[in-house]
């Protein structure tokens, strides 16, 4: 498989302060990881590094053959798609609207679409299910129909990189398995390199292919969910705080 | 550009035109004297008795001309505001831009006089390229305030309060300004604060005709990065948006109609802010390649509109058109927060 992305001896943190001992990994296409932590563990600092929005400590970051910092904006926005938290909230964007703004990078300045451009907007929002929203108002969907939408669009953005921010955060349990299937899923049919991260550890424990585990000062840890040699909720300190937590983790279907 | 865009209801854009067409008739046979269509067509096409000649060529035709125009450009204009801030209320003038283009021409109307001892506004043609570039440069200093300021400030309410603020200190030094002014020129200035379509000449037209249209033609070609502009600044800058640079043509674009306008015509409230929702509701889309052009056609009907109002025999034409824009701009921007609230708590 072909390599995607390589770190080497990343270290990521603000002012030149690392949050972790170096990260080397690499994504290959096809691969969808899990990139699993507690909040405020680095997370977001490892997407604004990857990003580019945030220089690295030390080390480097390699995209496709190249170092990151050599891409400019343009190339950049045809390597890696985001799929963020926040939402568009403008009252009159539709969807298509959304999801044909993927091919922004790609078009001239007064954003034309040709025939093959439009049959592959409709490809992809085939793919991600949302078809039939396509001349719906963004905002009047579901949380998990916007989700669906936003990944449309990094579909069409055609990148060989997609970066999702929280994916499921805020859905709904079906929709949460939902979406975990439908990024497995983009990873193998779509060959596309998928980092996400999450919160939800028992879902990731049945239907993530692999775990990245950021906890604050530790070193990452990679591995299959079933084979990881490491216990991840002690990892992230969860037992630690106390069994009067452990209730809580339980609660959790 | 595709098949989804290009289907925006043609209906909409004839009525539209057709509209604009009716009122531009309009204005140039009401007023205090009537002037039948007939008798227009036969002056337009180098006819007519010398009376209805002078009171079209010299006064109606020029005036509707800069009302149409002014309409565009500060409709135009306050979309791109709108968008950049990614705010229904973002106005040139709520932003205090307008006002810094009222301190750019106090300080050439009123402080040169000062200086110079003498009322600049006696001096023949005083409303030329030193009134717009000093509205242009009052109105540009704002906007490169605001603009840095958005860079700090999280919230977009913060930042129009913090615009209001900035118009009130422009405001205040224009006060200081007029204190220490000759009579005639604070009387000139106070007149052009009123705001008017009537004060551009027929050799000006041309000027603000071919700035307008210019400005509007970039804020066309703006229209992807305006697009982007509302996904939000990281799925934006994901998509290839330089947004500093971006920020900074759009704020350039805007500026310039609105300095233009108000170098012109005064400072003209309202259109700007109500305009780009009526193409909105109108046509029920963001997408700016669609948005832009309706925001022009709509702004110049509603300019017309409000100067017809303004000239409503009665009125005798003194009716500021502030007055008029206010009354009619200000409950569009009501229902426009009421159907925001109405729809988001849905």
């Amino acid at each position: 498989m072909k390599e995607v992305l390589r770190t080497n001896g990343l270290k990521i943190g603000y002012k030149g302060k690392a949050l972790f001992p170096a990260i080397d990994v690499t994504l290959h296409e096809g691969d969808h990881v899990a990139l699993v932590g507690a909040n405020g563990s680095g997370k977001t600092t490892l997407f604004k590094t990857l990003t580019g929005n945030l220089a690295p400590v030390e080390g480097s970051i390699t995209l496709c053959g190249k170092p990151l910092g050599s891409y400019k904006p343009l190339e950049r926005a045809k390597l890696f798609s985001l799929v963020l938290t926040e939402k568009p909230d403008d009252l009159f964007l539709k969807v298509f609207d959304i999801v044909a703004s993927g091919r922004y990078p790609h078009s001239g300045l007064l954003a034309r679409l040709d025939a093959a451009d439009m049959d592959f907007i409709k490809e992809k929002l085939q793919i991600t299910g949302v078809s039939h929203l396509i001349d719906r108002d963004f905002v009047s969907l579901s949380d998990g129909e916007k989700q669906k939408v936003m990944i449309a669009k990094a579909l069409v953005q055609d990148t060989p990189i997609i970066y999702m921010d929280e994916p499921t955060a805020f859905l709904d349990y079906p929709s949460k398995v939902e979406l975990m299937k439908l990024i497995a899923r983009l990873a193998v049919e779509e060959h596309k390199t998928i980092l996400y991260s999450s919160h939800d550890l028992e879902l990731l424990m049945k239907h993530a292919s692999t775990l990245w585990v950021v906890a604050k000062g530790k070193p990452l840890v990679a591995g299959g969910p079933q084979h990881i040699e490491l216990d991840v909720e002690d990892y992230l300190g969860l037992r630690k705080q106390g069994a009067e937590d452990n209730t809580q983790h339980d609660r959790t279907p | 550009m595709n098949e989804r865009t290009q289907r925006p209801a043609w209906l909409a854009t004839l009525i539209i035109l057709l509209v604009g067409v009716l009122l531009f008739a309009l204005n140039l046979t009401v007023g205090s004297v009537t002037v039948p269509l007939k008798e227009c067509w036969q002056v337009l096409c180098g006819q007519g008795d010398e009376t209805a000649r002078t009171i079209l060529l010299d006064y109606r035709l020029p005036q509707a001309v800069t009302a149409l125009f002014a309409g565009i450009g500060l409709s135009v204009s306050g979309l791109l505001m709108q968008t950049l801030f990614r705010n229904p209320l973002a106005d040139p003038s709520i932003l205090g831009i307008s006002s810094g283009a009222s301190l750019g021409v106090a300080l050439v109307v009123l402080l040169t006089g000062h200086l110079s001892g003498m009322a600049v506004s006696t001096l023949p043609g005083w409303t030329t390229i030193g009134v717009t570039l000093a509205a242009f440069a009052g109105a540009f200093l704002v906007l490169l305030l605001i603009l840095a300021l958005s860079t700090r400030l999280k919230s977009m309410v913060s930042l129009i309060l913090v615009g209001i603020m900035i118009a009130y200190i422009a405001g205040s030094v224009t006060d200081v300004l007029k204190f220490f002014s000759q009579k005639e020129d604070v009387h000139t200035f106070v007149i052009w604060g009123f705001g008017s379509f009537s004060n551009v000449g027929k050799a000006q037209l041309a000027y603000l005709a071919g700035t307008v249209l210019s400005g509007t033609v970039l804020a066309f070609f703006l229209s992807k990065t305006l697009n982007l502009f509302l996904l939000g600044d990281r799925y934006a800058e994901n998509l290839g948006l330089n947004l500093r640079r971006a920020s900074l043509l759009t704020i350039l674009v805007s500026g310039f109609l609105m300095a233009v306008i108000t170098a012109f015509c005064g400072p003209i409230a309202f259109i700007g802010l109500a305009v780009p929702h009526l193409a909105r509701f109108t046509y029920h889309t963001s997408n700016h390649f669609v948005l832009t052009p309706a925001t022009a056609v709509l702004g110049m009907d509603l300019a017309l509109l409000c100067n017809l109002i303004a000239r409503l025999p009665g009125f005798d034409g003194n009716l500021p058109i502030n007055s008029v824009t206010a009354l009619i701009g200000a409950p569009i921007v009501i229902y426009v927060i009421f159907h925001r609230q109405k729809v988001l708590s849905k």
